[in-house]
């Protein structure tokens, strides 16, 4: 088993970094990102919804979703190793519009879609489109030139495999022969047309326009009737990009905490991961406490110690002081027992790094190196 | 105490992905029960996870009764689109016809939002809900809801189908869902939050969110897993005494724990003074020092949640 991602990290072309929420994912992407930037390769790092803080810890002022360079002085460029450090935001509504304008049959179905309420409310927020849209960037920028390194943050979820599953299920539920024999039951601009249809589906639709309101069908049918037109090429493109997903030169990592509840997530994950053809290359464990096995202090010999050198008050000092070592030895304890667990639960993943707790949260360039120092 | 929060009809549980939401709606739901109301939980997990924690049987999609008091469910968007479909639709002819239909049911999960809008309006329909004598079957129902972005999605749903369906059934039960949601009275917001950096940048994005765009009441701001300070406010002092202490070679690493817990804790005071800038009460709950929250924990959680 190996200790680090150096050989992804100077080999691959994707890294897709995976994981539940509020594992520092995101961090782990950035971290990676700079690793292969100092060792020379041109880098973009794709992240969604990204902390602030975060963007700013890259010197850049805010996330965007068109391509920033991040200052070579900033993330200690190694004299003249030719590598680049590129950040982009997904842009979830940006991306959706962006298909839209290029895939439309015409300008006025393009123009029809865009200016629609329905989309105007759900285009950034549907249910996988996030998801969705990250694979349509992916194979936007997979082959890219600028690009040795392309290292991919999967978008926040509940659940780390709606990533897989959910642009599938997103273009099946708009594309699925139902939609399609809705849509053709409504004429387009208008209203129910009932000679197409048997007395028992037009009898059905009216039980269902009661429950919507008048109009409001026929409304969405043309939506989806649309957009439908869309799909094809969407369908045909999140099939190449899931394909390419499970080419040699992609590496999936699985970040996780110590928390036992994240360690299942990306043992859930690693698992669907396998179902769909591809292979967890690495695990990480991030912000592992430790600490050096020593009995704890006595506080009163610290408060001693105080004393003496006038610090005050010595007493109450010593005892947080000692107080802070137990409790760090708790601490320490269960984050072994849970990376013990990962050695043991993971052993088919070929690379574990343990990532140390840092005293404060992630979000300078002092930080974020530390971070990457650790990867490689 | 806590009264005013347990006395609304609807709850809902909003929050970053690991502050803590599952926690929180259980302590809430044993809280509740503990003051001998009749609860229901209603959650949307892929693999659930609130029954290891409260040691119950598993919490499948339908409602069951997992301790006394208590009912809770698993919201499964299909399941939740036909049972809602049903509870509205009411005449079951009528039902049947629409809702078995194979293609109305593939046209309905490609609706936008509908998925979302099944599952909050089965839980908002309990909110409802009467038994045979005309009272209300459940005195509060707790939604565990979604991670941040779903989870506004999840609640922004019925104000869209206000603003975008025509007058009809669909419009009249989000126009009632919104009644709901926006009484203070009847329902609160319970947003959990760390009281570290990115989690207290989220929900100071997510307040206005919730409260100007939508409208929403909250109930409570938990800042949840707050390290019980030993240093307190004495940061400078601490840190002094870790220099002292670090000169002494067998005590460098005690310096440095020492030092690093006093920062954290100064860290963990600025972001609950941010967080407390936001409107509403605040409850802080502990980290506690266990390797799995069982129902000893979580009863403990509520305990704090009641005193406060």
């Amino acid at each position: 088993m190996q200790r680090s991602l150096e050989d992804l990290i100077s080999t691959r072309r994707v890294i897709v970094t995976v994981g539940c929420g509020g594992v520092g994912k995101t961090t782990v992407a950035a971290a990676v990102a700079l690793a292969a930037a100092r060792k020379g390769r041109r880098v973009l790092c794709l992240t969604i919804d990204p902390a602030k803080r975060l963007a700013t810890s890259l010197g850049l002022k805010e996330m965007r979703a068109e391509a920033q360079t991040v200052p070579p002085e900033l993330w200690g460029q190694p004299e003249s190793t030719g590598g680049a450090l590129t950040a982009m935001m997904l842009d979830v509504r940006g991306t959706f519009d962006e298909l839209v304008t290029r895939h439309a049959s015409s300008p006025e179905v393009r123009d029809r879609i865009l200016s629609n309420r329905i989309y105007r409310e759900v285009a950034g927020n549907l249910a996988g489109t996030p998801e969705y849209m990250a694979m349509e960037k992916l194979h936007a920028v997979r082959d890219d030139p600028r690009y040795d390194l392309i290292v991919l943050d999967t978008p926040p979820t509940s659940n780390a495999l709606d990533f897989l599953d959910a642009p599938d299920k997103m273009i099946d539920a708009m594309d699925s022969p139902a939609v399609k024999a809705f849509v053709t039951a409504f004429q387009r601009g208008g209203s129910l047309s009932l000679s197409f249809l048997s007395r028992a589906m037009a009898k059905v639709l009216q039980g269902l326009s009661t429950f919507t309101g008048g109009g409001f069908l026929e409304q969405i049918a043309e939506f989806l009737s649309d957009l439908q037109g869309l799909f094809g090429g969407f369908r045909e493109r999140a099939s190449k990009v899931r394909e390419s997903l499970a080419a040699r030169d992609v590496a999936f990592v699985l970040v996780t905490s110590t928390d036992p509840m994240a360690v299942g997530e990306a043992m859930f994950f690693a698992e669907r991961l396998q179902q769909n053809g591809m292979v967890a290359e690495a695990v990480v464990m991030n912000r592992v406490r430790s600490l050096p096995e020593q009995a704890p202090p006595s506080a009163d010999r610290l408060a001693g110690i105080l004393g003496e050198a006038g610090v005050e008050p010595a007493q109450e000092l010593g005892n947080a002081f000692s107080k802070s070592w137990r409790d760090a030895q708790v601490w320490a304890r269960r984050d072994a027992q849970e990376v013990a667990r990962v050695a043991r639960d993971f052993a088919a993943v070929p690379r574990h790094v343990v990532v140390p707790a840092l005293d404060e949260d992630v979000y300078d360039i002092a930080a974020l190196t530390h971070v990457a120092a650790c990867l490689v | 105490m806590a009264s005013d929060l347990l006395n609304r009809r609807f709850l809902a549980v909003i929050g970053k992905g690991g502050t803590g939401k599952t926690t929180v709606s259980a302590s809430l739901a044993l809280l509740a029960a503990s003051r001998g109301k009749r609860v229901l939980v209603a959650m949307s997990q892929a693999r659930e996870r609130m029954s290891a924690m409260l040691e119950t049987s598993f919490i499948g999609s339908e409602v069951s009764t997992i301790l006394p008091n208590i009912d809770a469910v698993n919201l499964d968007p299909d399941a939740c689109l036909e049972e809602y479909g049903m509870m509205v639709l009411k005449v079951r002819a009528l039902y049947k016809a629409v809702m078995d239909n194979r293609l109305v049911k593939g046209f309905l999960r490609a609706v936008p939002g509908m998925d979302a809008w099944a599952m909050l309006g089965k839980t908002l329909y309990h909110v409802k809900e009467t038994d045979s004598a005309g009272r209300p079957r459940y005195d509060l129902v707790i939604l565990d809801a979604p991670a941040t972005g779903h989870g506004l999605q999840m609640l922004r749903v019925p104000k869209v189908i206000t603003e975008v369906a025509p007058p009809g059934l669909l419009r009249r039960e989000a126009d009632d869902g919104l009644r709901i949601l926006r009484d203070p009275a009847l329902s609160g917001m319970v947003v959990v939050t760390l009281a570290e950096e990115m989690p207290t940048a989220e929900t100071e994005e997510l307040y206005p969110q919730l409260t100007r765009d939508l409208g929403l009441p909250i109930g409570r701001l938990v800042i949840n897993q707050v390290l019980p300070p030993v240093f307190g406010a004495k940061t400078d002092n601490a840190l002094r005494a870790a220099a002292v202490l670090g000169r002494a070679s067998a005590l460098e690493a005690v310096a440095q724990v020492g030092a690093a817990r006093a920062r954290r804790e100064a860290l963990q005071r600025t972001m609950i003074e941010r967080l407390a800038k936001l409107p509403g009460q605040k409850v802080i709950l502990p980290s506690l020092a266990v390797d799995r929250l069982r129902r000893a924990e979580i009863e403990a959680l509520a305990k704090g949640l009641g005193a406060l």
